[in-house]
């Protein structure tokens, strides 16, 4: 396996990773692996998962992962490999948490703060709501660079659909402050002490009065008190979401796409690619998870395909060789035969899947090639990945390494 | 535009478990899981009137939600399979190429309809509902400021999504009988699925009294009614997927009280050898590394072979205890179906898997960890 510059530069200039994906492709598996491969290299890196990763927690030896970033024990570091210098942290996003910390940070007194932590919108839009994650996950990037703390920040990102809400999520939140609404649901009630529709003519008055008559007035009221008690703040918030967009957008951010090669993930990939080019949000590599790699690389003979059922004469001499090898002191080889049989099951069935992997990314890696992004292959292996080992493994598949390695080996024996 | 395609009403009875396509005939190629797999049919899931197909993202989800309405309607259920996603996934499974259901629907089997809700069509059929005209419905939809607003705010494309399936489950076909028998809903993946159905309830705790508050609290009423509405979890036979459907069990009984009475676990490996030649792999292993064989591979490939294969449907089973320890519900197990879902019979035969009676797992089965490595 050779080193590919496109993945090494993940972990050499980048000081953001985002990787981006559909649910259930391993997306929290590849970015620990990357931050593992970073602190290999010397860096404090840190990843950052939005699930409560418990295995990964165990892996790292970490007991929980939590809002407040933890590092993995010294005494594991040896087995990793790592040099000195280099740590690796993991956190856990909590939504909550996160936006209290900011409604902290910029408020402008203890009063507003109060006032903004107790009201219901507040408490609903930063808890309960779905949606509202992604804006809080990148607040969080923001701050852990921002402390100077870590070199490079890996961030596992919520499942797809809501993944490009993310990368929209600053624009959103900034357009809302900026947008009409929220200045005419906050002023008038500054200056008429409750809704002053009245003061607004045309079309967004009476879509307003529309909305009050749908929603009942007890909800309009809420939000016009926590744009109110947002509004001392929000020229912070807009500066922060601005930074964190430009963070995002930045030349020290990296994406990469990690998908999987069963049909409908891989088409989710595809649909991902082209939506992430809509917004030119540039990809640094695409990571297909758990491929099905024919052991000892190359493909399985023609012979071996899975919708041949057919035994030639060249399959057949090679069943008797089999046979023998197997049952060497039985003539004929009764149960040599019965084995060989099974031993070509096992290999048409699992070239079967290793094709199968293969059909299934082929439009895949025909776009990645067209847009020239670099494609890894983290191959299925016998064993799960969640310890340090798999991790370790998963690492080396990512980033190549210099020399051969027996870890390399597809199906290493585990169980 | 409907394309009706043939579809078996009876269902065949026989259940093969994952197989690849073909295979020596002199060598059988089938041996089922320890997990009891069963032919007895249970209709039980059809006599609901609203199912929600949930589970953490890769699990099968748009499969089983597919594979029901389509068990449904052979059954002779008038059944509507509702997408909520912004790309339709199941309409191209079942008419690949054809137009999309958009949000007026198309019926892609007799008896089998599909509609995916766009949260802004719902808000604007919804204003227009309330309003008795249409007029207002573009002041507000066209009206920019209101669109950002909209845009940024969180939670009423959840709510406005079950308020519409709660209008579907409600509407009369013009015999006075229900429209649809069975609606089957294609969820958002986990995370974002206990939200999308704890909505409800969180707007009523965030908006006092009017309208709002007042649909909010139907809806509300329809998800937690046991008669009419039941969650269907979706699961692999994996770690992250196990155990995520365990969270997902326990935090929709507490916060959304929603029924849930089985789980189902999909793409079930085969096992992969019989009994008696378990051991192939090892016995391969012991063979000089290479044989001069012409096709087949050197031994070492066929070892490495038999062994991810051996592994994996260990894991599997494995993790079949695991998800029902968790849960402690039964299970349902579905084929993994090699060459994938658009050939012919693969849907039918998740059809027919997913109707089958619940199962809970061989006690034998020991789901700690120490029979297979961590």
């Amino acid at each position: 396996m050779t080193r590919d510059a496109a993945w090494d530069a993940l972990v050499g200039d980048a000081r953001i990773v985002v990787c981006v994906g559909t649910g259930g492709v391993g997306k929290t598996t590849l970015a620990a692996s990357i931050a593992l491969e970073a602190a290999r290299r010397g860096q404090r890196a840190l990843v950052l998962t939005i699930d409560p990763a418990r295995r990964l927690a165990d892996a790292l030896g970490i007991g929980e992962l939590g809002n407040q970033p933890r590092e993995l024990p010294p005494e594991l570091h040896r087995r990793l490999g790592l040099p000195d210098g280099a740590h690796l942290f993991a956190v856990m996003l909590d939504m909550k948490r996160t936006f209290d910390d900011l409604v902290e940070r910029l408020a402008a007194s203890e009063e507003a703060r109060q006032r903004i932590l107790a009201n219901p919108i507040y408490q609903q839009l930063s808890d309960a709501l779905a949606g509202s994650g992604e804006y809080a996950a990148m607040e969080k990037v923001y701050e852990l660079l921002e402390s100077q703390r870590y070199d490079l920040v890996v961030l596992d990102t919520p499942p797809s659909q809501h993944a490009l809400d993310f990368l929209d999520a600053p624009r959103k939140l900034l357009e809302f402050i900026d947008s009409r609404v929220v200045k005419l649901l906050v002023h008038p009630a500054l200056s008429a002490g409750r809704f002053g529709f009245r003061l607004f003519q045309g079309a967004t008055q009476r879509a307003l009065k529309l909305i009050e008559r749908l929603s009942g007035i007890g909800f309009l009221e809420d939000i016009s008190e926590f744009l109110l008690a947002f509004e001392d703040m929000s020229a912070g918030f807009r500066d922060r979401a601005t930074r964190v967009q430009s963070m995002l957008l930045g030349p020290e951010a990296r994406f990469v796409l990690v998908a999987a090669p069963s049909p409908e993930a891989a088409r989710n990939a595809e649909l991902f690619l082209t939506r992430l080019e809509a917004t030119r949000v540039p990809i640094s590599g695409i990571a297909i998870n758990r491929t099905r790699l024919w052991p000892g690389g190359g493909a399985p003979a023609q012979g071996l395909r899975c919708d041949d059922a057919t035994i030639s004469e060249a399959l057949e001499t090679d069943l008797v060789r089999l046979a023998e090898a197997l049952d060497p002191d039985a003539q004929p080889p009764v149960e040599g035969r019965h084995a060989a049989l099974a031993a070509l099951a096992v290999a048409r069935q699992y070239a079967g899947l290793v094709q199968l992997d293969r059909d299934s990314t082929s439009g895949l890696r025909a776009r990645a090639r067209r847009l020239g992004v670099a494609v890894r292959d983290v191959p299925e292996l016998a064993c799960e990945v969640h310890d340090l080992d798999g991790l370790s493994l998963v690492a080396v598949h990512l980033f190549g390494s210099d020399a051969p390695d027996e870890r390399s080996a597809p199906h290493r024996q585990e169980v | 535009m409907s394309v009706p395609m043939p579809f078996p009403v009876s269902l065949p009875m026989s259940l093969p478990v994952s197989l690849p396509m073909s295979f020596p005939m002199s060598f059988p190629m089938s041996f089922p899981m320890s997990f009891p797999m069963t032919t007895e049919i249970d209709l039980s899931l059809l006599s609901r009137r609203i199912i929600i197909v949930s589970g953490k993202g890769g699990t099968g989800k748009t499969t089983v939600s597919t594979a029901l309405g389509l068990a449904a309607a052979a059954h002779g259920r008038r059944t509507l399979i509702v997408e909520v996603g912004p790309t339709e996934h199941v309409t191209p499974l079942l008419d690949p190429g054809g137009p999309a259901a958009g949000y007026a629907g198309r019926e892609l089997r007799p008896g089998l309809h599909v509609l995916r809700i766009d949260p802004f069509l719902a808000v604007s059929e919804y204003i227009g509902l309330q309003l008795g005209s249409r007029g207002p419905v573009d002041l507000v939809l066209r009206n920019r400021a209101l669109r950002q607003l909209l845009d940024g705010a969180p939670g009423w494309r959840e709510l406005i999504t079950l308020g519409k399936i709660w209008y579907l489950e409600q509407s009369l076909s013009p015999s006075g009988a229900p429209l649809f028998d069975l609606i089957v809903v294609d969820a958002p993946a986990t995370g974002h699925g206990v939200s999308f159905l704890d909505v409800p309830r969180v707007v009523q705790s965030a908006v006092r009294a009017g309208p709002l508050a007042r649909n909010a609290g139907l809806v509300e009423r329809l998800v937690r009614d046991p008669d009419k509405t039941l969650l269907l979890p979706v699961c692999l036979a994996e770690d992250l997927p196990a155990r995520e459907t365990g969270e997902l069990i326990e935090r929709m009984r507490d916060r959304v009280g929603i029924a849930v009475d089985r789980v189902v676990i999909n793409a079930l490996p085969a096992r992969p050898l019989p009994d008696d030649l378990s051991d192939i792999g090892e016995r391969l292993a012991e063979l000089p590394p290479t044989l001069d064989l012409c096709v087949l591979p050197e031994p070492p490939v066929l070892t490495a072979c038999a062994s991810y294969l051996t592994s994996r449907h260990a894991l599997a089973e494995h993790y079949v205890g695991v998800v029902a320890e968790l849960t402690g519900l039964p299970l349902v197990g579905l084929p993994f179906v090699m060459g994938g879902l658009r050939q012919p019979g693969a849907l039918d035969r998740i059809s027919e898997a997913l109707l089958t009676q619940p199962q809970s797992p061989d006690e034998a089965e020991p789901a700690a960890n120490d029979r297979v490595h961590r």
